[in-house]
């Protein structure tokens, strides 16, 4: 899409199949982690201490251009740096798809199972899939000018979000008034009863509007400013509040209705008369609404519907971005399509949204066996919907039924799992890693560091890479793919 | 130095995306599963495989 990179990190559950199992789940994610760089050399193992809680080996890039490694004992896969929602989708099913396959490759796939999901029922643990957006750095990046996006996000989860049953209980909060931190409990927040489904999975997790961290006080907009790219001209945009998406058409319409929101921003040609009132407590209203009215209190004192406030971005987006590229068109004409199969029966959406197909598969089981919502069955079959064992999962179970619509094709997300978009900086870090493995130098047994042993063989980040000592390689521009440069690069310190 | 060929990501002019979903049977609406003859409908073969038990096994540590 116009002028937009996009990339996706998601956090990935593991489910064990035992009763009293020998190992944790952090244990098989460290043996899908090891086999995945040291046996199948998808990629080269960090050498370096990225962070307090990255040390070397931890993860590393793939010859795709993203990243897998262990965050909070999760595995997690961030995708390259993506130019179109194709690439993005593709590539975001590449990391599935590779740690399913390693998963099967082990011998593990009846011991465990990969879960695509975002939270725990029992613990109400939490984990992400977090959004990336590349903006200019003109963009408003201010209460004021995100205004439009918080409405858009808090309402767009009729269509992006997963779905769940039941709820989190009251996630501890401290809000930001002014230059106060205080509980959010001052404020009389409450929880409401508990819902039997709900339509997002990370709604009950939020808990501010706007704020930094990313592990508590998770916020509407993530104001972490790491650009991870030329601080002069660029800002990432980072969210944190959406849900993993099974199906790739809720993947490719989350994203590219998004970047075009966010379009309208830096044009200045958003909606500014729709500001939520309580932006946090409308997104869990939204959510946890069992009549999926989606009613919304504005600022203006007006209350309309989430659908109707959709339809307020869709027609501005329609006047300002139609015809500008063949993937605008699609997402503004797929954007058209859900609003308006949103108004009638849900079952219209059923292989398009993931929370209307997983909530259409517990009705059916429901009615089939007379069981009641508070039946634990029901959670067992949530976390199914995101089983990536395609023999298991209730997505598959879709997809092979034929109810799915497809946006990209087996062939694309086999070629990504190997390669990176090739109109990215992710086409030039990729030519990075195919010479390090090439070269042998991959493996943290072997790190054949220089002769005088203060650099480590290769120190690479999103943004600028190092290799043996010699000076940096800095990549600011994530549009650029730096092929040649990186070639020329290489030549030139590598023996 | 010989340098390593990247394959080709695309698959000739691919169209990015499609016009639309592929049209799905009963109007655009999903097909009821066989409910009263569950034995033959395979989503809900699928869903009578899976553990009851399995969210309560299911203990995962707070993520990002």
């Amino acid at each position: 899409m116009l002028n937009r990179i996009f990339g996706l990190e998601t956090e990935y559950g593991l489910l064990i199949h035992e009763d009293r199992p020998n190992h944790s789940p952090t244990w098989f994610a460290h043996k899908i982690r090891d086999h995945l760089f040291q046996v199948q050399r998808r990629g080269v193992l960090d050498l370096h201490h990225r962070g307090h809680d990255e040390p070397p080996g931890n993860g590393g890039f793939l010859t795709n251009a993203g990243r897998i490694y262990l965050d909070m004992g999760h595995l997690e896969y961030a995708s390259p740096e993506c130019h179109s929602l194709t690439d993005v989708v593709a590539s975001d099913r590449a990391g599935d798809l590779l740690l399913q396959q390693t998963l099967e490759e082990l011998g593990f796939s009846e011991q465990v199972s990969l879960i695509k999901n975002n939270i725990d029922h029992e613990t109400d643990a939490t984990f992400g899939s977090h959004e990336n957006y590349l903006v200019s750095r003109r963009f408003p990046f201010s209460r004021r000018g995100l205004a439009p996006l918080v409405t858009f996000l808090v309402t767009r989860q009729i269509f992006t979000g997963s779905g769940r049953v039941g709820s989190a209980a009251l996630q501890d909060a401290w809000i930001q008034t002014d230059r106060l931190l205080i509980p959010r409990s001052a404020l009389g927040a409450h929880h409401v009863s508990e819902p039997p489904f709900q339509i997002s999975q990370r709604a009950d997790y939020i808990v501010n509007d706007f704020f930094e961290w990313v592990q508590h006080n998770r916020a509407i907009v993530n104001t972490r400013d790491e650009p991870l790219a030329d601080p002069n001209q660029y800002r990432r945009i980072h969210l944190l509040l959406g849900d993993s998406n099974m199906t790739e058409y809720a993947t490719a319409l989350k994203l590219g209705t998004t970047g075009l929101v966010l379009q309208l921003i830096e044009e200045g040609h958003a909606p500014q008369d729709l500001e939520i009132d309580e932006p946090v407590e409308a997104l869990q209203e939204i959510s946890q609404d069992q009549e999926r009215r989606w009613l919304i209190q504005l600022q203006s004192h007006k209350t309309m519907s989430a659908v109707d406030i959709q339809e307020r971005f869709l027609d501005c987006a329609v006047q300002h971005c139609k015809g500008q590229d063949e993937e605008t068109d699609w997402v503004l004409t797929q954007w058209a399509s859900v609003l308006h199969d949103l108004r009638g029966d849900y079952q219209k959406l059923v292989g398009r949204v993931d929370w209307a197909s997983k909530l259409w598969l517990l009705e059916c089981f429901r009615e089939a066996e007379h069981a009641d919502w508070t039946d634990p069955m029901l959670k067992s079959l949530d976390l199914e919907y995101h089983n990536l064992n395609p023999s298991k999962g209730l997505y598959y179970g879709l997809l092979e039924e034929g109810r799915v619509p497809r946006v990209t094709t087996d062939f694309l997300i086999h070629l990504a799992m190997e390669t990176a978009p090739k109109n990215t900086r992710a086409y030039g870090r990729s030519e990075l890693v195919r010479h390090l493995l090439h070269e042998r130098h991959a493996s943290v047994a072997d790190p054949s560091p220089t002769p005088d042993g203060l650099f480590p063989p290769y120190v690479i980040n999103w943004s600028i890479f190092q290799v043996r000592g010699h000076a940096p390689f800095p990549m600011p521009d994530p549009f650029k793919t730096y092929l040649e440069d990186v070639r020329t690069h290489l030549d030139s310190v590598i023996v | 130095m010989n340098h390593i060929t990247i394959p080709e990501r695309r698959e000739g002019p691919v169209d990015p995306m499609p016009k639309s979903p592929r049209p799905l049977e009963e109007g655009g609406g999903p097909r009821r599963p066989e409910t009263e003859s569950p034995e033959k409908d395979s989503l809900m073969k699928r869903m009578r495989k899976v553990d009851p038990k399995q969210a309560e096994r299911y203990r995962q540590r707070t993520g990002e």
